[in-house]
């Protein structure tokens, strides 16, 4: 064990062996010399100079680094079969936070790939520096196999595109568009957080047969709610029979504080079965801003460098975001509104969650409820059709918090759940901090505490 | 590459009590049920540690379990674990872990005594039997064939035979049990 991190062979260039397609061997001795040798399910990158290995049993090997710290491991590259031993400290143990978080939900991968659902459980993360890394000399490895794309490149190209968006709703779909063109990426969301209640809300989606814009997860929950929670990207390389990383099983019972009353649940759109997950954390400074995620039906799709990849996508989002100015009104554009006619629609709302539902159906709840029902009782009491944001902004009973891409993404999610659900109400743009309310049909309004 | 199916079922770890079977006498100590897992489709990995506690881990190619020997023969390329070898040389110190990746039973044995061979005329054909055996295993969990063998490419004209006693046995499965003695 010659080669020194950074003379020769890094980390960073093995990092595929770090995948937890195929297990490693990790070999520990005793402070009296004895020898200890056993597989392990995962190595999970840190950074250039550190990995974490999973504890899940107090077993010989987690004794041994406990008095004697030094390990040594044997890992296989998994699409060359080339073989690598890395010399490893121990530092210490996490069992909370991104570290422990992030390794447990891919382990939680992992555990159902290698049919181990009910045996892997995560304890700690266990920290180790990396001493030393060689080749394991002779051997017979396969050719590398080309890779797809340039992440490096389609990440530049990205972060370009994105430079000259106008306002929010060009941000979510310009990115939502790269990710499709430079990244391969079939299917995505972008969630935005409600600073009130913590819980994330479906902005902008990529592949879904329903959209699921306005769809929620609670902190904590999935992939997504982890993310968000910790701050961290969460990625996960195989199907996960664990139900704590599952979306769309979710039975939709919860209500927010209402009990009995029509669902106010919008399905969330994600993949029945995904076998590969990443959901990475916005950050506007240090405000979480919104989280990017992506799925596949293909295991191993997402790799630590689409992580990393996405990641500084992310960090870009989520610059530019920040950086957006509030859309106030600049220009006013006549109205033009159509007639409405025929039978009235029953536009009704409930106080208790701000929810509306227009003729029994179920539309919109929270800060985008209380907007619409703004709008439209503005619209029957003084016959307004068009609004400014900055008007909503300033509105005592929308309760907004302080950023400017809350009342935007509010708005757009209000117009895409419109587009997508009624036929009776619209937003349409009229210019910079400006929209129109169209009324298609009479409308009836019904207000329930 | 793995397609997570497994062969289901078998993870009930290692017997309580193991006697002497089908009237057989015990080589190198071990119950012929050890044995035989030891020289099916396994896993094989080692480790030594040197004179300074220093671990040494590398990958094996076949078990050699003589009909009257009193010791096993773990079969090693010399090239791919030099550090390894000198360690067992220096301290006699080593371990096996053999593993079943489709059931993932698992079991370790230590011993202190270890000697470093040069590796007899069977031992090429052993290990050759083995690597089938074991690609024959992973392609039941979807791992190619090709795949398996440039993991357990090697060498026929450098190979080295480790020769030890087992003194201590543990079950490795996963699971509660994992780390328990297992009697010989």
């Amino acid at each position: 064990m010659s080669a020194a991190i950074g003379a020769s062979l890094t980390l960073d260039a093995i990092r595929a062996c770090l995948e937890g397609a195929v297990p490693a061997t990790i070999a520990t001795c005793a402070p009296d010399g004895t020898p200890n040798v056993s597989l392990l399910s995962q190595v999970h990158y840190v950074d250039p100079d550190h990995v974490a290995l999973s504890y899940q049993f107090f077993n010989k090997t987690r004794a041994n680094i406990l008095a004697n710290p030094i390990a040594v491991l044997q890992l296989i590259d998994p699409p060359t079969a080339a073989q690598y031993r890395m010399e490893l400290c121990y530092l210490r143990t996490e069992t909370t936070g991104p570290l422990f978080e992030s390794m447990k939900a891919k382990l939680a991968g992992i555990a159902s790939h290698v049919g181990m659902q009910d045996v892997f459980r995560l304890l700690g993360a266990d920290l180790y520096r990396v001493t030393a890394i060689e080749a394991v000399p002779g051997g017979a490895p396969l050719p590398a196999p080309v890779a797809q794309r340039s992440l490096l490149s389609a990440t530049r190209r990205a972060c370009e595109a994105l430079r000259g968006c106008a306002d929010l709703t060009e941000l979510l779909d310009h990115s939502l568009c790269v990710l499709q063109r430079l990244f391969g990426v079939d299917h995505a969301l972008i969630l935005m957080p409600d600073e009130a209640t913590g819980r994330l809300f479906t902005v902008a989606a990529l592949g879904y047969d329903s959209s699921g814009v306005g769809s929620e997860v609670a902190p904590g929950e999935g992939v997504i709610g982890v993310a968000a929670r910790e701050r961290v990207p969460i990625r996960i390389t195989h199907m996960t029979s664990d139900v704590a990383y599952s979306l769309t099983a979710r039975d939709g019972a919860e209500d927010a504080g209402l009990t009995g009353g029509p669902a106010r649940e919008i399905p969330f759109p994600g993949l029945e079965r995904p076998h590969s997950q990443l959901a990475v954390p916005i950050l506007a400074g240090r405000r979480l801003a919104g989280v990017l995620f992506v799925e596949s039906r293909q295991e191993m799709r997402f790799t630590y460098d689409d992580e990393d990849a996405l990641a500084t996508l992310a960090a870009q989002l989520g610059a530019l975001m920040q950086a957006l100015p509030p859309a106030e009104e600049v220009a006013p554009v006549p109205a033009a509104c159509p007639e409405a006619g025929g039978a009235p629609a029953v536009v009704r709302h409930y106080a208790a969650d701000d929810s509306v539902f227009v003729d029994h159906d179920y539309l919109i709840k929270g800060v985008a409820g209380a907007i619409l029902w703004k709008l439209v009782r503005d619209h029957t009491t003084l016959g307004r059709t068009d609004f400014t944001n900055r008007e909503l902004r300033l509105a005592p009973d929308i309760p907004l918090p302080d950023f400017a891409e809350n009342l935007e993404a509010r708005l757009i999610l209000l117009q895409r759940r419109l587009e997508e659900r009624c036929g009776v109400l619209r937003i349409e743009k009229t210019g910079r901090g400006r929209f129109r309310l169209v009324v298609m049909k009479p409308i009836l309004l019904q207000e329930t505490a | 590459m793995a397609n997570g199916g497994q062969r289901g079922g078998q993870r009930s770890g290692w017997p309580e009590r193991v006697g002497p079977e089908g009237g057989r006498p015990a080589r190198a100590g071990l119950s012929e049920a050890i044995l035989t897992f030891l020289e099916r489709g396994v896993s094989l990995v080692v480790s030594s540690s040197d004179g300074a506690n220093r671990p040494r881990v590398g990958r094996a190619l076949a078990v050699q379990v003589p009909a009257d020997g009193a010791w096993i023969g773990v079969c090693l390329d010399r090239t791919a674990n030099a550090a390894l070898l000198a360690a067992v040389a220096e301290t006699g110190r080593f371990a096996l872990a053999a593993t079943e990746p489709s059931t993932h039973l698992s079991i370790q044995l230590i011993g202190d005594d270890a000697t470093v061979t040069a590796a007899d005329a069977e031992a090429a054909a052993l290990a050759a039997r083995h690597v089938d055996a074991f690609a024959a295993e992973l392609a039941l969990i979807g791992y190619g064939d090709a795949f398996t063998r440039a993991l357990m490419a090697h060498d026929p004209a450098t190979l080295a035979m480790v020769r030890f006693c087992p003194s201590r046995l543990y079950d490795q499965t996963p699971g509660p049990k994992a780390g328990t003695a297992v009697p010989p």
